[in-house]
């Protein structure tokens, strides 16, 4: 590298006494550089011991606040966390998340009663108080819509299921139908953040985290957590997500979910660029972990090993990926099942045929998402084009992994991040109305390894707007599904910033028993 | 605040007053009583001021030093340990004091004594109840049964002081009644506060457990009778009442006093009287209301939920004809299908000897040996995923060592064949064998009869036959076969079907 001669880099010091300059010039040099380096040493060193005495004995770790915890020297590994607690139902979880919460009156709460209270207020007894949120609070009524669909019995069990889920109801004698979670939440970002975290505020891990870091994976080969993300569908109210619902918040970021693309490569930039073949690349990646190594022995960030996992993970992606996404050797059963849908990539039924692929090849946890249920207006226009889109896709996912077998210990989970409101918002009409946000009830369902199979868990008032009985907060519901994976709520912690953190907080939850098959 | 000499001088300036309002006629006799009641001499006078101040005191200290529910220094608790022991002295005592009193009219000399036993009881009641608050406040204790219990305790202590004060008159023949009667009460203070402190320490039930069940239901006390798990109640009259009945007539909504949530509840009835009279269906108001017609107002579920199903409505009938039993498992008539029952999950021996090698394989390339859970008897899941393809016959014979401990072996796309069934046949703890997408073609399948304890076997996307599949037949345990995409089983007609599940002897 050329080096200006007057430069003050002091890093390349060396490289001056190796210049072709006069003796007198060199020696004036390094008087300088001497005395620049001392300055600068100097300083430095001043704020290390102020450093060194701010943290006590704990600076020699680099990871301070995590010293004392078991595996500081990096993260905990499943022999020191004792998992699975105990011998789990279900290896792996598919989480179906309709994102902008589904309007649980019009697809599973049946309320026949509401047809003869078309356009009558809602009782102030019913809402009690509650604040409800900017869009309906100013409403000067709130006159009750009944569900425009029509109710049929499915099944064994019976179980009313909405005309708009004329395929999801041929599954209720495999489901564990849940009619009273109910969250804290009022807004999708707070909402959507406590159902996957546990917490209302950013930067605690997910639901995918926790289990992968727990868990750990079950094949070298494709991450443990994977994200799909579903196509926007412009006809529908759509309300963003973004990374940090897969993040792993304080948690190391191996433990991050990896999402797939909706369109095109599933992963960008993985296929080699022209001329360089699989032994360049491993070559590069070599030195890579070479130099990551240096780093980590210099500062002792555990996000540093977190990225060479990272780099090797997408290494062996670029061959486990190609094959996960190539659908050509899928039977015409499986076309038939999921519908031709499945085979443009982003749509649902896609994701939900890759979601049964990668429970094959041994993914943890897989979450797909599903945008565009906030239906605050013109809910006969939108809800059946979104239903359209779900039902057939989730009635095929559960029977392909019915039919092979991967259902036993497979737990799948459908649902959103609250309900919607019996009163319509804005106007009511005849063949139209809206609903607006609600945290007191809604519907989600659970199916296969460790879940109850044909129930319906809790019940609501004649409004589905309070419950009436057995409700599931998020909590519950969060140690109920880790339950089902062999996990004890309590006892999967991470120190963090004082605390021994764990997905369902510092409020006591409890497994819901009524859910466990 | 005042000091004793002004307390002193208002005490008397109200009782002149007393005096000064003789005049009004009603209240004449009471102030003759408390002429004679109220303290003379300066020392009887200084006694009650005492008294009354040291009730204050007594009175003040649970308000003044909260029970906050926190545990407080250890010699707090050590003596606070002392009162189930020390507590039982003053009830003794207190006890006597009425039965002195009365063995009194026989023998005086015994009446003498009662004073000095009264003396006794509020010296040994003032301990009992310090050592109480230590204990309760020490031990960090709180609840409405330890207040209840702590203000019966002071009230003891200040009635018994009372009583001190009060039976010279009463010995004197200046006021007959006020002792016998606070007497009295201090003996169902005692009675009360007793029973809180027993309450305590054995639980609320301890007392009537086994009180006879007759009497037991006409006090309405307590669940007289509990369902037995397992029986015809627990298992399909309860689901059917907690699904359909509950919400409104449960503990959160009690809709017309009757309950249905528990076999008691049930049995109890609500305000219209009994809703189950065993062994009579007809006259039983629970069926009548559900099988009224839907339209009928009185017709239950109401508001519009779906009415019973007519096997539920059999069941109950049957159930409430043969005897409304908590215990009964089956019914004569009622023959209800029942899904297959899991097989209890049989302990495997311990692995740990072997942990060095399973943990050296984990971090190798080849196959891998994942334990189940945390507790090594829950075994070992055999993992061969991340080299499927090339994993094959001899990789699988290699494993012998681990065969007793694998419960789960994962073989799904690998390359073993029919071969591998032998070595399988000797994985005698094996209940969840994947073959899926390989090779194995069913032949000699019937080898794996000798697992006991497989209950599941994927054969999706082999090229089983319908007649290896029929051999299946001789595997006792299995509960989950999959056959999808296999010639037994073609893909098109499968997604109709239901997995095999058979139901064991």
């Amino acid at each position: 590298m050329k080096q200006h001669p007057l430069c003050t880099d002091t890093e390349h010091a060396e490289n001056v006494l190796e210049l072709p300059i006069p003796a007198g010039l060199k020696q004036e040099w390094m008087a300088l550089e001497n005395r620049r380096r001392f300055l600068g040493r100097a300083g430095k060193v001043l704020g290390w011991a102020a450093m060194a005495s701010l943290m006590g004995n704990r600076g020699a770790s680099g990871d301070a606040h995590a010293a004392d915890m078991p595996g500081a020297q990096g993260p905990p590994s499943p022999a020191e966390l004792k998992l699975p607690h105990f011998a789990p139902k279900a290896k792996r979880a598919i989480y179906l998340f309709m994102s902008g919460a589904p309007p649980q009156i019009d697809l599973w709460d049946y309320k026949p009663n509401l047809a003869a209270l078309y356009d009558k207020d809602l009782p102030d007894s019913v809402r009690g108080g509650q604040q409800l949120t900017g869009m309906t609070a100013g409403q000067a009524r709130f006159p009750i819509a009944p569900s425009h669909w029509a109710f049929k019995r499915y099944g064994k069990t019976g179980t009313w299921v909405s005309d708009l889920l004329q395929n999801t109801g041929k599954l209720v004698d495999d489901l564990t139908i849940i009619k009273t979670l109910n969250t804290d939440a009022i807004n999708h970002e707070p909402a959507i953040m406590l159902m996957n975290t546990g917490n209302m505020n950013p930067g605690k891990p997910c639901l995918g985290s926790w289990l992968s870091y727990g868990l750990g994976s079950m094949n070298d080969n494709l991450p443990t957590f994977m994200v799909l993300q579903t196509k926007v569908n412009p006809k529908e109210n759509n309300q963003p997500v973004s990374s940090r619902l897969w993040s792993s918040g304080f948690l190391s970021s191996e433990y991050a979910g990896v999402g797939l693309r909706s369109g095109g490569d599933p992963v960008l930039f993985l296929t080699d660029p022209n001329g360089v073949d699989r032994e360049v690349r491993r070559k590069m990646l070599d030195a890579v972990e070479q130099i990551n190594r240096q780093t980590y022995e210099e500062l002792g960030d555990p996000e540093t090993n977190a990225r060479i996992a990272q780099y090797e993970m997408a290494y062996r992606m670029q061959a486990s990926v190609p094959e996960l996404a190539d659908l050509s050797k899928e039977p015409q059963s499986t076309w038939d099942l999921y519908g031709e849908d499945a085979k443009e990539p982003g749509s649902f039924a896609y994701n939900c045929l890759m979601a049964r692929r990668m429970a094959e090849r041994g993914v943890r946890f897989t979450q797909v998402y599903k945008r565009g249920w906030d239906v605050h207006t013109n809910v006969t226009g939108t809800l059946p084009i979104l239903c359209q889109e779900v039902d057939r896709a989730c009635y095929a996912l559960v029977t392909d992994l019915k039919q092979r077998g991967l259902l036993d210990d497979t737990l799948v989970v459908w649902g959103g991040e609250f309900g919607r409101t019996v009163y319509s918002q804005g106007g009511l009409t005849a063949d139209n109305y809206g609903r607006d946000h609600h945290p007191r009830c809604f519907t989600g369902w659970m199916a296969g390894g460790g879940a109850r199979p044909g129930i319906t868990y809790g019940e609501t008032d004649e409004y589905s707007y309070n419950v009436a009985k057995d409700p599931v907060t998020v909590r519950d519901y969060n140690a109920t599904i880790l339950h089902c994976l062999g996990i004890d709520h309590n006892k999967l912690i991470y120190r963090s910033q004082g605390l021994d953190q764990k997905l369902t907080g510092p409020v006591p939850a409890n497994v819901v028993q009524g859910l466990l098959a | 605040m005042m000091n004793g000499k002004e307390l002193l001088a208002s005490a008397n300036r109200l009782l002149e007053k007393l005096r000064k309002t003789r005049a009004a006629g009603q209240v004449k006799e009471l102030i003759a009583v408390a002429d004679r009641l109220l303290p003379k001499s300066e020392l009887t006078r200084a006694v009650w001021l005492a008294s009354l101040g040291f009730s204050v005191v007594l009175l003040l200290l649970p308000l003044i030093v909260k029970l906050d529910g926190r545990p407080h220094a250890d010699w707090e608790q050590f003596l606070g340990r002392f009162h189930p022991l020390a507590v039982h002295l003053p009830i003794g005592f207190l006890v006597l004091v009425p039965l002195l009193e009365l063995a009194g009219f026989y023998r005086p000399a015994l009446r003498e004594a009662a004073s000095f036993v009264l003396g006794l009881s509020f010296v040994c009641s003032l301990g009992a109840v310090m050592l109480g608050f230590l204990l309760a406040f020490g031990g960090g204790s709180t609840g409405a049964v330890v207040t209840r219990h702590m203000w019966g305790g002071i009230a003891l202590t200040i009635g018994v002081l009372v009583c001190l004060l009060a039976r010279p008159f009463w010995e004197s023949d200046a006021v007959a009644l006020v002792y016998p009667w606070l007497l009295t009460c201090v003996l169902l203070v005692l009675m009360y506060t007793a029973h809180q402190g027993g309450t305590l320490t054995h639980g609320a039930s301890y007392l009537v457990e086994y009180l006879p069940a007759p009497v037991k239901h006409l006090l309405r006390l307590g669940d007289s009778a509990q369902a037995a798990p397992g029986s015809f109640y627990a298992k399909h009259i309860h689901p059917i009442l907690d699904s359909n009945c509950v919400s409104c007539h449960g503990p959160a909504s009690t809709k017309g006093g009757l309950r249905l949530d528990s076999y008691s509840q049930l049995m109890r009835g609500g305000k219209d009287g009994a809703v189950v009279v065993a062994g009579n269906a007809g006259n039983s108001l629970l069926l009548h209301r559900v099988t009224l017609a839907p339209s009928d107002k009185q017709f239950m579920p109401a508001e519009g939920k779906p009415p019973l199903k007519p096997e539920e409505i059999a069941w109950l009938t049957a159930w409430i004809q043969q005897g409304a039993s908590p215990t009964a498992t089956k019914l004569a008539g009622i023959a209800i299908e029942e899904a297959p029952e899991e097989l209890p999950i049989k302990p495997v021996g311990d692995y740990s000897a072997l942990m060095p090698e399973i943990v050296q394989m984990a971090q190798g390339q080849g196959a891998k040996l994942v334990p189940v859970s945390h507790n090594p008897s829950d075994g070992l899941i055999l993992n061969t995923v991340d080299i499927a393809p090339t994993f094959n016959d001899a990789q699988l014979a290699a494993l012998m060592k681990f065969a007793p401990y694998i419960v789960e072996a994962e073989l799904g796309r690998t390359a073993v064949t029919n071969a591998s069934l032998d070595t399988l046949a000797k994985f005698s703890n094996l209940r969840a064998l994947h073959l899926e997408g390989t090779a194995v073609t069913g032949d000699g399948i019937q080898k794996l009869a000798e697992l006991s304890q497989l209950t599941y076997l994927n054969l999706s996307g082999t090229k089983v036959t319908a007649a290896a599949a029929a051999q299946i037949g001789s595997l006792k345990n299995l509960r989950h076969v999959y056959l999808y995409n296999t010639p037994a089983q073609p893909a098109a007609t499968a997604a109709a079907m239901q997995p095999i599940a058979r139901k064991t002897e």
